[in-house]
């Protein structure tokens, strides 16, 4: 039997297509263009922190609606926090901050404070000046209408540039298709109307989505009402822009400093000082041009 | 193909550990960067070379835009292999986008490959001959893609949130006067082989002056990231980077260089490659190594 007769006698892929049609499709298919969606409400996420009871009931909501594997079960010494990171395949992360030494140790008038837990569950910020967009290379990272950061799985090569280029570590290549993968804020969701799985599970309004500028009403509100009951550290985290950073998408009240939960305390967007490395690389090709130039005519 | 470990739980603090991820670019990367240099300083080289002196590059030059083919198609073969899908590789060629290094860095590219490809089979072509102008046109006009791959990779990386690579703001330029040094030490060698002494007094002086701008240039990387070097390297293995990076990588070849013997090109050759790898090795690597150096230090903090 030839491979010739064998090729053609390869079982149909779904729909029929042989595979000559399959592999002219992966060629030509990401070339083709669909309709832009029109713009809608900008949508995010805001997690107040000092509700967070670390119950994972998003981690949980997340795997299962995104149909996401399971991290395996590996004791990390880390409080409860067995998870890990965000990843490709956990777009949910509980963390769990334990602060007991630290507490007891000093009180306010020399007595010993009470230990505390921080917990807070983290996601991908959707920047809304997203390095990670910027760095794509294939445009498999856009922000779609709802101003959400939002990666392409069928564009998506895994050169895994979107990687480096994120201040807040969010994004990695799955272990399955070498693929970037991150939150998608529930795109699919979202797009029928529904709340992000994660913001459904959360039991106690932990994690909170809706349109951004109502969610910052609500979080200015919420960090008033913490500091006249006598919670000071409360602050809100990216829900500003800042002088290297654009605001956040899904943005934090939190109760201590941004290190402590593992977020950079002044995130910069790469960015910033592309214009100048590229005017430094440029300017940099004339001193070896002048020499070389030098010394060829003098060579002559 | 190199698949990414999952990421394990770990148990140093959320501070203790760096914010950002790093990507999982090793060997390949390290060999790209240096197959990208060597092949647009080749290029750059024998087209300012046949421009300026005809006579005297006629017989380098094409043999130089062969070789510089030759390393263009190594580079892009790790290019492509070191993507996480590399069948999806074309998939870089869906969108024009200038503030992606990297998006600018493939269509540099694609101009670059046609340029030097045609300008390496040219001459094989029955008839070449008769069109001397448009390819002297051809040269010149390669040379804006070829400038453009050479400065590309090192705003790429700076242009990242990765410790280390985000404060080397003389990363582009280090590569691109490292492309023009590597350039003329390799023509410099191919005119040796070829005995063509017209081109070699010219690229001789080229190679030796041009070591000088390579040093420069490094010495301000190194001072943009020598807290971070110092993090993960101790004071004896700077000394034995410095050694090579700098000694074998730039020194020793303006000294053989400068013997004036073909042997002695060679050599310097050799220690440029040497001297070259591992300074593209160290920089590759750097995010990677801080991370390890950060949990290192972090779990030693708790011992």
């Amino acid at each position: 039997m030839s491979r010739e007769l064998e090729l053609t006698e390869v079982a149909p892929l779904p729909g029929g297509e042989s595979l000559t049609a399959e592999g002219l499709e992966r060629l030509i298919g990401p070339f083709r263009r669909g309709a832009v969606p029109e713009p809608a409400e900008e949508m995010g996420f805001y997690t107040d922190t000092s509700v967070c009871i670390g119950c994972k009931a998003c981690e949980v909501a997340c795997k299962q609606w995104n149909q996401l594997p399971a991290d395996g079960f590996t004791f990390s010494g880390n409080s409860y926090d067995n998870t890990g990171a965000l990843s490709a395949e956990s777009w949910r992360h509980v963390k769990f901050v334990e602060q007991f030494s630290v507490w007891e140790a000093g009180g306010g008038d020399g007595g010993a404070m009470p230990g505390r837990w921080l917990m807070m569950s983290d996601v991908c910020k959707h920047c809304v000046e997203a390095p990670c967009q910027h760095a794509c290379p294939t445009g498999a990272i856009i922000h779609n209408e709802f101003n959400n950061v939002y990666i392409q799985p069928d564009i998506c090569n895994g050169c895994a540039y979107c990687i480096a280029a994120c201040p807040f570590g969010v994004i990695t290549r799955s272990t399955l298709d070498n693929h970037a993968h991150k939150c998608t804020l529930c795109y699919d969701r979202q797009k029928d109307g529904l709340v992000p799985a994660c913001a459904k599970a959360c039991p106690t309004a932990s994690i909170q989505f809706g349109p951004v500028e109502e969610l910052r009403e609500r979080a200015r509100t919420r960090v008033e009402e913490l500091r006249r009951r006598g919670v000071a550290d409360a602050w809100l985290y990216g829900h500003e822009p800042t002088a290297g950073y654009s605001r956040l998408n899904a943005f934090y009240l939190l109760l201590d400093r941004a290190s402590v939960y593992g977020l950079p305390e002044a995130p910069r967007n790469p960015w910033l000082s592309m214009r100048g490395d590229y005017l430094r690389a440029v300017l940099s090709v004339l001193p070896p041009l002048a020499v070389l130039i030098t010394a060829l005519l003098r060579g002559r | 193909m190199r698949a990414e470990p999952p990421p394990r739980p770990s148990p140093l603090s959320y501070a203790e550990r760096p914010a950002t991820k790093v990507p999982n670019w090793h060997g390949l990367v390290v060999l790209d960067v240096l197959f990208n240099n060597l092949s647009t300083g080749l290029y750059l080289c024998a087209a300012v070379g046949e421009l300026l002196a005809p006579a005297a590059f006629a017989g380098v030059a094409p043999w130089a835009y062969r070789a510089a083919l030759a390393f263009l198609v190594a580079d892009l073969v790790c290019l492509i292999l070191d993507l996480g899908d590399p069948l999806r590789f074309h998939h870089m060629l869906r969108v024009w986008k200038p503030s992606s290094p990297m998006s600018l860095g493939t269509w540099a590219l694609v101009g670059y490959s046609l340029a030097v490809g045609l300008l390496a089979t040219a001459g094989l072509l029955p008839g070449a001959a008769a069109f001397d102008a448009g390819r002297r046109v051809l040269v010149l006009a390669g040379m804006v893609p070829a400038l453009a791959v050479a400065l590309y990779k090192g705003v790429l990386f700076s242009t990242t949130a990765q410790p280390g690579w985000r404060e080397a703001r003389w990363l582009g330029a280090f590569l691109v006067n490292s492309a023009f040094h590597f350039g003329a030490a390799l023509t410099l060698v191919l005119a040796g082989l070829l005995r063509q002494q017209d081109a070699v007094a010219g690229l001789r002086a080229a190679a030796v002056a041009l070591g000088l701008l390579h040093l420069g240039a490094l010495l301000l990387v190194v001072f943009d990231i020598a807290p971070f070097l110092r993090a993960v390297r101790s004071p004896a293995r700077l000394v034995e980077l410095g050694l090579v990076v700098v000694g074998a990588g730039i020194l020793l070849p303006m000294l053989c260089f400068s013997l004036g013997s073909r042997g002695g090109d060679l050599l310097g050759l050799a220690a440029m490659l040497a001297g070259g790898i591992m300074a593209r090795d160290e920089l590759v690597h750097l995010p990677h190594r801080l991370q390890h150096a950060a949990g290192g230090a972090a779990a030693r903090l708790r011992a």
